[in-house]
């Protein structure tokens, strides 16, 4: 599979009479934007607000961040099996507002929904205080049901970003990369001295608040697959879930995994990156025995060297990313995972829930524990009525003016397990 | 299934053997699978399962069985639940359970029992 | 201006009251600097004074932690000190735990900044790392020389209340507590750099290393109790009354075996324990509680058990070097297979 990625740079966003893109800033119709959103029942109230970087605003609770990109040639539409027909992506030519994203946020059940702040001490632990966002603040229908409004909040999302992203379909892109993956018999014939790596993409899929589709397919209801590397870059992974959020695989970050884009950087250097098996994080340990005993299998029928292995969430994934690196390991394929840690507020506990001597070359994405200072802002997009009871918030963490100290947890993406941040932890 | 959540003792009572306590904190549920593994049941569904930490709500739920439905090691599941009791500890020494209100402790019974639900629905319950 | 004040702590070897045969002198209080604190005394320079040394038994500070802990503070407490530091212990195991455990209490207590040193292998290491910044030394007193500056950066930094950096920056042992940077290159490109090294079998550091799996391998079950002769191996400390062969309450270098022979119970009359790591006072009423002799002369009755070995071995576990440990086993071993043992019931505390 070949695929063109197309991008726009986006340095700035303003309102505007209609949607469309024009010397770097996107100027988006907050109208439509709002009767498109609203044309879900399930949800009563839509505002759109925009948020640059520098600027001192705070968003929360962040539900979903996407990035605008649209098909441009090739088979199938964006988000495959969830807006668009279900249909095979991953060739031809797509176009990104790149810098640009679409936020969800809104009250919900659950209480793990995370904070972006576009300016001050704790923008730098978060990659969307770099990005303009356009925000869309949704209100359920009265009484509505959790996973009702869930559901309702993730397609507002979307929708949005596909509206948005209809606005690049007709532009020359700043840029165009080309990323390609042969069928693996040429594949692996393409670069026959480098060693053949591979890549295990571990999806949160524990059920209620913690689902992730392919094409639209629950996470959590298949069994472990194989994906060219290019199909991810279509939204063919879309997120569904509200786990911690400095661990949250947004849907931005599916659509840019950094594993598969370092990976193609890589591809014909030093390494043969030859594709992506795809696992979930089930709760039942048999599910969890026999992804991990498929994850092992697939490694070794690919023929691959070594592989990565990333996870979403703590506690219950630590389980599915430990069985993957050792059964994998023990298939005689190296291995190196990627964490995120929660070793307590002193530092001082063992960072995972779980442990096998085969993990011993790990990279950490920081730990989430870190009390963090946040100051008050001049303005607000969402609420802050649930930031005491938020992961990473605490009672009595908000202060009167505004300001609140909380752990680095409740920062969107702050220590995503996925080594798309420069945060890392070491040991002192 | 091992729970403090009247909900899911409600909606199962019956069709499954239940070991509910409402005085049960989180740990009690953990220490209850703890027992009922030393005494040679395996678990079905991960201590953890749900991601929601151990200091944020006050509800668990874990179901086990009396036969393994996978040739798992030995000491998995011991080392699993023990590994989730030392979490626990670790989680409320950073910051104990918050006094939620009642609409927030419902809340909770509610991602606990939703938790239960997709488990129930696995076809894995069957095999029982 | 006033000078910063520091206490320091020392053993009675290095207060030059001797060796083995003072090791059980009481804590002691001296005015200014003596010993090892003459060097640091001079290193801090004039805006330091060493206002007094405190001193104790090896002994006398294992076997009685609570007491000794309680004297020292309160000899420490009257000089208002700003820093306190205790040792460097190099490579002496019961110096390196009394070290750590007097600067754990008196930073608990009285709330000012605490500096000790030892040698890597020293057991006090494994037990206080994460609650002191222990200083690296060398394994003998040897190294004074080289730790003497270590103190000095560490010690003034600790009492201006300056950042601590990490441990090979700073040379202190590191504690494990993992704390936040930010990285010149994203995770995910380093996670690849590190797979491509472990591919072509190059060294590939990790950035996090897993808890270390010292696991034995089960033998085989026992099949036949019945017909099974057992022993008692403990590393709870019970030893007869008098404690004859002196073993350590903590940081054990020996073991003892003693006869049970006859023996209807474990009698708090004949047996007490030296354990230096938890709360005696259960156990000192109830031995069985350590070494279930009266359940186990039951099991033997009711033929549970084929049948009970006349001695039991034991030793202190706190403290005590993985290293000594070991070796305990290997060398009494050979006993119980003499003996005829099947099985061995191993109970800590």
């Amino acid at each position: 599979m070949k695929l063109e990625l197309g991008k726009i740079y986006i340095r700035d966003v303003q309102f505007a009479e209609k949607t469309y893109v024009k010397d770097g800033t996107l100027y988006v119709c907050k109208e439509e934007i709002e009767k498109l959103v609203l044309e879900d029942e399930r949800l009563t109230g839509a505002r759109v607000e925009l948020a640059r970087p520098g600027e001192s605003v705070r968003i929360s609770p962040v539900k979903d961040v996407i990035e605008p990109r649209v098909k441009v040639e090739g088979n199938g539409a964006v988000f495959p099996g969830v807006i668009g027909k279900v249909g095979q992506v991953g060739e031809g030519r797509t176009h990104a507002l790149v810098g640009a994203t679409v936020i969800t946020c809104g009250k919900i059940v659950g209480f793990q929904e995370g904070v972006i702040d576009m300016s001050g001490p704790t923008a730098k632990y978060t990659p969307f205080s770099q990005t303009n966002n356009v925000c869309v603040v949704i209100e359920p229908a009265d009484g509505l049901e959790t996973h009702d409004y869930e559901a309702a909040g993730r397609m507002a999302g979307l929708k949005t970003a596909v509206y948005v992203a209809e606005a690049a379909k007709n532009l020359v892109p700043d840029e165009i990369v080309t990323y390609e993956t042969k069928p693996l018999l040429e594949q692996i014939a393409q670069y026959p001295d480098l060693p053949k790596i591979g890549y295990v993409h571990m999806l949160q899929s524990q059920g209620l608040l913690h689902d992730t589709y392919y094409y639209g397919v629950d996470a959590k209801k298949f069994i472990p697959t194989i994906m060219y590397p290019t199909e991810i870059m279509d939204g063919a992974i879309v997120s569904g879930n509200c786990v911690a959020p400095c661990d949250k695989v947004t849907t931005y970050h599916h659509l840019n995994n950094p594993v598969i884009e370092d990976l193609y950087q890589h591809h014909g250097k030093d390494l043969n990156f030859v594709g992506v098996i795809l696992t979930n994080e089930n709760v039942f340990l048999a599910d969890k025995e026999r992804h991990s005993d498929m994850v092992a299998k697939l490694a070794k029928y690919l023929g691959l060297d070594g592989l990565l292995i990333t996870e979403e969430g703590y506690g219950n994934p630590d389980t599915d990313l430990m069985m993957n690196c050792k059964k994998v390991t023990q298939a005689g394929v190296k291995v190196v995972i990627i964490t995120d840690e929660f070793p307590g507020r002193d530092g001082k506990s063992y960072s995972l829930a779980d442990a096998v001597p085969e993990a011993d070359t790990m990279v950490s994405c920081g730990q989430g524990n870190l009390i963090v200072h946040f100051p008050p802002m001049d303005k607000l997009i969402g609420t802050m009525d649930y930031v005491e009871s938020q992961i990473g918030g605490y009672a009595g963490c908000m202060n009167e003016d505004g300001s609140f100290d909380a752990e680095l947890q409740i920062i969107i993406a702050s220590t995503i397990a996925n080594g798309f941040n420069k945060l890392a932890a070491r040991t002192y | 299934m091992v729970t403090n959540n009247v909900r899911c003792l409600e909606k199962w009572e019956g069709k499954l053997q239940i070991d509910y306590n409402e005085e049960w904190a989180y740990l009690d549920v953990l220490l209850a699978a703890r027992d009922y593994i030393h005494r040679g049941y395996f678990l079905l569904t991960h201590p953890l399962a749900g991601s929601v930490k151990p200091n944020q709500t006050p509800f668990k739920s874990i179901i086990l069985s009396e036969e393994s439905l996978e040739g798992a090691e030995d000491f998995r599941d011991l080392t699993l639940i023990e590994e989730s009791i030392e979490a626990y500890h670790k989680f409320m020494g950073n910051r104990p359970l918050p006094e939620w209100s009642e609409k927030s402790v419902e809340d909770f019974r509610t991602i606990d029992l939703s938790l239960m639900e997709g488990v129930m629905a696995n076809p894995i319950m069957n095999r029982r | 201006m006033a000078k910063y004040k520091i206490v320091h702590y020392i053993n009675n070897f290095f207060s030059g009251a001797g060796g083995e045969e003072a090791a059980g002198m009481r804590p002691e209080v001296h005015e200014g600097a003596m010993g090892p604190g003459l060097a640091l005394l001079e290193a801090f320079g004039e805006d330091y004074e060493i206002a007094a040394t405190v001193v104790c038994g090896d002994n006398y500070f294992g076997e009685n932690l609570e007491d000794a802990t309680a004297e020292l503070l309160s000899m420490i407490e009257p000089f208002k000190p700003d820093l306190f530091i205790a040792g460097p212990a190099f490579n002496a195991g019961r110096y390196g735990v009394a070290c750590g455990t007097i600067c754990k209490a008196v930073e608990k207590e009285l709330g000012i900044p605490v500096l000790t040193g030892m040698y890597e292998e020293n057991p006090g290491v494994d037990m206080f790392r994460k609650d002191l910044i222990v200083i690296k030394t060398k394994n003998s007193a040897a190294g004074m020389r080289k730790a003497v500056p270590v103190f000095k950066n560490l010690g003034e930094k600790l009492v201006k209340g300056e950042e601590i950096l990490g441990p090979d920056i700073e040379g202190y042992l590191e504690r494990g507590i993992r704390v936040n940077y930010f990285a010149e290159k994203r995770g995910s490109e380093r996670a690849i750099e590190l797979l491509v090294k472990k591919c072509r079998g190059e060294e590939c550091p990790t950035e996090y290393p897993m808890p270390k799996f010292d696991r034995v391998e089960p033998t085989a079950p026992v099949t036949d109790m019945a017909h099974t002769k057992i022993a008692i191996v403990t590393s709870g400390g019970i030893v007869p009354q008098g404690n004859p062969d002196h073993i350590e309450s903590s940081s054990a270098t020996k073991y003892g075996i003693y006869s049970i022979a006859g023996m209807e119970r474990m009698d708090k009359k004949d047996f007490m324990t030296v354990h230096g790591g938890y709360d005696r006072a259960f156990v000192t009423e109830d031995p069985n509680l350590v070494i279930p002799l009266d359940v186990l002369r039951e099991m033997e009755k009711e033929g549970v058990i084929g049948e009970l070995a006349d001695y039991f071995i034991t030793t202190t576990g706190t403290g005590t070097a993985t290293g000594n440990a070991k070796a305990f086993g290997e060398d009494f071993v050979g006993k119980l297979k003499e003996d005829g043992i099947g099985a061995v019931i191993l109970t800590s505390t």
